[in-house]
């Protein structure tokens, strides 16, 4: 590709939101010069500056602040440590030789990258996705984009609207529709418990006398042109619509939070190995991919609840890279992680023994008073009593190296008893 | 389709040409709505209508794809056996065929067949190589664009309410104004008969069938190489479910075949979309159900009654003089359309005299596909023109260039769904999370555009109330 | 008299069950820390939310503004602020911490801008 402006880089980070914007910092700290962020929006801070509401930064600024103030932060960090970026720009292709594809306005360009950090989020799942049937008027919507468009570009998405999926953000956009004067008739939920935190459903819901409907979901959209009405009705164990339940709610928009998927194309184009269960790339205790040389952080790696995690996390990625770089990386020894029973998944995969480690994981299931154990074969090593467990919330353990001294292998459940 | 491919055809004349159409766009109705296939010719009776146009349509593609700067791509179709029964079906369809012209259909064995298509199990399968896919929305825009490029005028947004006859010719009242016109095609698809009975052609009934379609991502593209359908299924309940790639990289599950009562209806069902899916399954075991990404339908004008066994044949016909019905339309409509055109002008000069024009461009405007260009050629575009280098659609890797390229087209149409089949901007698999509010900021800041007049697909489907404020303002 | 509530104040979200008389609180159970003992009060006598949205700009890089209450406001005030904060338009350049809207409806309670807004570079 002789025309193609190319050069060589320590380090690219893919994506300059909160996961991206702590993992440059973190690798410029520990001694990366040359390195660059690539942002596709035409701003810093990712998904943050939408998300208007506080909540952000408890555990990492001691103080609730909200979605932009966080990333400021950040950003003011990025500016003064004076580390390149670059907005409207996006990652086209990187290959496994770690050339990053770069399209901006202000040309094509290729980076020969010693280390590249994943830092590129997720998308909303879709109503395509979820194969709802009816008509396909204008007015349905994915949580995300609403709030994109309320908060961000100032448009009004619509007036009656019914939300499917009572996550955190179609719990937010609730709240915040309904305070700009839309009525949000009711919240659909196909599981029979909400999967939002419960301060949401106070601050979201019950303050505004929305509706939640448990075991319910959409089972049709119906206008031909923009939307009239939805249909809603109650599932049973299985999830199936039950006959003659159906109840026609009149509204002019449906706002769809039915989930978030890591975004992993980029991954696939590079051959990281990814996970079915979460998404994203599996993973060393230090975050790097199959890949040598390439780290996962944030959202793309798996889907988060609180930001400060993220950056957390981003900040160890950063420091894996830095390592790699500086060529301090060690060559070690791993064992395999396993998410057993009443786990969905357990990150890191790959664990180094004898070493402080901390350990990601979703349950199935909610439960009250509840023992995850951590397990080597037959033997507990270690285990940890929660008042409150629910799948809406990721669970962090920390394990000493001592506790993993010559461990064969890891395998985390929650305990029965 | 046939309405631009018409056109398109009477532009190359010097005649005065006008399209009405009453949406907002071109290619609104299930002209965008089905496989794309260029079908070779097995099913039709021999002599009829649809076998000849078929046969010829497919022959003038080659050319036209080039003319129009449209991709169409002989991928291959299966038409797989799965039971001894079967196999007999397969002798019958190739006879069929051969009879119709096609040529080059071979019937083959077991394992060839599983060489071929690994991921699909069969007993046998009869093999047509020139079968091809297209984009049916690209071509029907590149014909319309072409026409209009030649002096067609495109009347968007105009819909015809009454046909009179009078002294030389046609009133042709629409909502938009009257036509006097000398010559009326009618190829109003869905409403032929409706718009036939306008002058008193009353014999004609449509019966709207609905087919239901699922999309899948273009991870799953890998696993079929051409186009795989089942022997047309004999028994009631069975859709005999088609697998077909698209040309842009896509899978199409479908479609279903499902009579109907009010011609609009293009709802998607649970019903049609568990049926698509199980009969998907039972075809190619490995299809992830969780690859669909999107569910639509068109509505196809059948002239067949429901419960009819043999398909009836196009109605092409000057049922009064100097008015031309195009009736029944329907597959194969996409491979015939260029010579369904060619026949109607032909009719039109047997009775009259038109000059052919001499300065007829056939050539339709270049449309840059970014993602489709090599990487060099992506560097001196985004040199050339900034706008090359900004992402739009993320998933479809279509550029802020592309997008204005299709807000500019000559008909005006400034829809998401004009940028959308032009671009295929909010295709990918995530379905306009990220393109739609780039793309609403460029209608608001390059084009002006209020936030009342932003609609998805026509005047009646806005995106928006208006502003993040109106509810709460005083007098809201 | 008797309700269940949810406490917001933290992620844990704890379920309580608050008994009370007119005038005071009797108990609470099901709380974890003591800051819901101060919320449980408040929410049964005076309920107050923290008001996050946004506001019109002019001149800026962007047409909103996103804003939040320094402090929680009466609950039954948010709807009549969201009303005056959308009669509001606030001209570029705004910086984090900026007062859009003094002392909304006499409860000390301010309006600060939570980004930063530059001025536009095109005439608007």
């Amino acid at each position: 590709m002789r025309d193609v402006l190319s050069r060589n880089i320590d380090l690219i980070v893919v994506g300059g939101g909160p996961a991206g914007l702590a993992a440059a910092i973190s690798a410029r700290k520990e001694g990366i010069k040359d390195l660059l962020i690539v942002e596709r929006n035409n701003w810093l801070g990712g998904i943050l500056p939408q998300c208007i509401h506080d909540g952000f930064g408890l555990i990492i600024f001691k103080e609730t602040l909200t979605g932009p103030e966080y990333a400021q932060k950040y950003i003011d960090e990025v500016k003064k440590l004076e580390i390149p970026y670059m907005v409207d720009s996006m990652v086209l292709e990187i290959t496994p030789e770690k050339d990053v594809i770069v399209s901006s306005p202000k040309g094509l360009f290729v980076f020969h990258a010693k280390a590249i950090i994943l830092a590129m989020g997720c998308r909303e799942r879709t109503r395509g996705q979820i194969r709802i049937p009816g008509s396909r008027p204008a007015g349905v919507y994915t949580a995300g984009v609403a709030q994109n468009l309320v908060n961000l570009k100032n448009f009004m998405v619509g007036k009656n609207i019914v939300v499917l999926g009572s996550g955190d953000i179609g719990l937010i956009m609730t709240r915040r529709l309904t305070l700009e004067g839309a009525k949000v008739h009711a919240v659909a939920e196909i599981l029979p418990y909400p999967s939002g935190l419960p301060r949401n459903i106070q601050q979201c819901l019950i303050d505004y006398d929305v509706p939640l409907l448990l075991s319910h979901t959409v089972t049709e959209i119906q206008g031909q042109n923009r939307v009239e009405a939805v249909v809603v009705s109650q599932v049973d164990e299985n999830f199936k619509p039950i006959e003659g339940t159906q109840q026609r709610i009149p509204c002019d928009t449906l706002l769809l939070s039915i989930g978030l998927i890591p975004e992993n194309e980029l991954s696939k184009t590079c051959g990281v190995d990814l996970n079915q269960i979460t998404g994203g790339a599996v993973v060393k205790e230090n975050l790097e991919t199959s890949v040598q040389g390439i780290f996962a952080c944030g959202n793309t790696l798996q889907v988060h609840d609180v930001v400060d995690y993220v950056s957390l996390e981003a900040e160890k990625a950063g420091k894996s890279a830095a390592e790699y770089v500086l060529g301090k990386q060690r060559k070690v020894k791993r064992i395999q992680t396993e998410a057993g029973n009443g786990i969905r998944y357990v990150l890191p995969h790959f664990i180094r023994r004898n070493a402080d480690l901390e350990l990601f994981m979703r349950v199935t299931c909610p439960g009250k008073d509840k023992y995850i154990g951590v397990f080597d074969g037959r033997k507990l090593v270690k285990r940890r009593k929660f008042r409150k467990i629910h799948p809406a919330e990721m669970i962090k353990m920390r394990l000493k190296g001592s506790e993993t001294k010559n461990i064969k292998g890891l395998r985390v459940e929650v305990l029965e008893k | 389709m046939v309405g631009c491919a018409l056109a398109r055809e009477f532009s190359k004349f010097e005649l005065k040409t006008v399209l009405v159409e009453k949406e907002g766009d071109v290619c609104c109705g299930v002209s965008k709505a089905n496989s794309g296939v260029l079908h070779t010719g097995l099913y039709y009776k021999k002599g009829s209508l649809k076998a000849r146009l078929c046969v010829e349509g497919r022959l003038m593609f080659k050319k036209l794809v080039k003319e129009l700067d449209v991709s169409c791509t002989l991928c291959g179709k299966h038409v797989v056996a799965r039971t001894e029964e079967e196999i007999k079906d397969l002798e019958r369809l190739r006879d069929v065929g051969e009879a119709n012209g096609v040529r080059g259909l071979t019937i083959i064995s077991r394992d060839l067949a599983k060489k071929r298509e690994p991921n699909v199990d069969s007993l046998g399968a009869l093999y047509s190589p020139v079968a091809g896919i297209v984009s049916p929305y690209l071509f029907t825009i590149a014909l319309a664009e072409n026409a209009s490029s030649n002096g067609v005028n495109v009347y968007l947004n105009t819909k015809v309410v009454g046909i009179k006859q009078v002294n030389e010719g046609f009133r042709v009242t629409t909502t938009q104004g009257d036509f006097h016109a000398d010559i009326v095609i009618n190829s109003a698809g869905l409403y032929a008969d409706r718009i036939a009975s306008m002058v008193g052609i009353d014999q004609y009934q449509l019966y709207p069938c609905r087919g239901e379609y699922l999309v899948l991502d273009k991870d799953s593209r890998g696993l079929i190489s051409g186009m795989v359908y089942p022997v047309p299924p004999k028994v009631a309940g069975v859709l005999g479910v088609h697998l077909t790639p698209t040309i842009d990289g896509n899978m199409l599950i479908g479609p279903s075949a499902e009579f109907i009562d009010v011609r609009e209806d293009t709802r998607t069902t649970e019903e049609k979309i568990l049926e698509l899916m199980t009969e998907a399954k039972d075809l190619l075991p490995s299809i992830s159900l969780k690859a669909v990404i999107y569910a639509f339908s068109g509505v196809r004008s059948k002239i067949t009654p429901p419960g009819e066994k043999e398909a009836r044949d196009f109605i092409i016909q000057e049922d009064l003089a100097g008015f031309i019905n195009l009736i029944g339309i329907e597959s194969p409509g996409l491979t015939s359309s260029p010579a369904i055109a060619k026949l109607v002008v032909q009719m039109v000069k047997e009775k009259r005299d038109i000059r052919q024009k001499k300065d007829f461009n056939p050539i339709g405007r270049k449309t840059v596909r970014f993602h489709e260009t090599p990487r060099e050629k992506q560097s001196s575009l985004v040199n050339e023109d900034p706008a090359y280098g900004e992402m739009v659609c993320r998933c479809e890797h279509v550029t802020k260039r592309e997008v204005l390229d299709a807000l500019n087209n000559p008909f005006g149409a400034k829809t998401i769904a004009a940028v959308k089949y032009r671009t295929r901007a909010g295709m990918g698999r995530c379905h306009g999370g990220f393109c739609l509010p780039k793309i609403v900021e460029i209608l608001e800041k390059e084009y002006g555009m209020a936030a009342e007049e932003m609609t998805l697909k026509n005047t009646d489907s806005p995106l928006f109330i208006g502003r993040t404020k109106d509810l709460r303002k005083k007098g809201a | 008299m008797k309700k269940e509530m949810i406490c917001i104040i933290c992620p844990l979200g704890c379920s309580l069950t608050v008994n009370y008389t007119q005038k005071a609180i009797q108990s609470v159970e099901g709380n974890q820390c003591e800051r819901s003992l101060d919320y449980a009060e408040k929410e049964i006598f005076n309920p107050e939310r923290t008001l996050t949205t946004t506001v019109r700009v002019k001149q800026g890089h962007l047409p909103l503004v996103s804003v939040r209450t320094n402090k929680p406001l009466p609950k039954k005030l948010l709807f009549d602020a969201m009303d005056l904060l959308a009669e509001i338009e606030v001209e570029a350049p705004i910086k984090i911490g900026h007062k859009i809207a003094e002392n909304l409806f006499n409860t000390g309670v301010d309006a600060v801008a939570t980004k930063n807004v530059g001025r536009s570079q095109r005439n608007q």
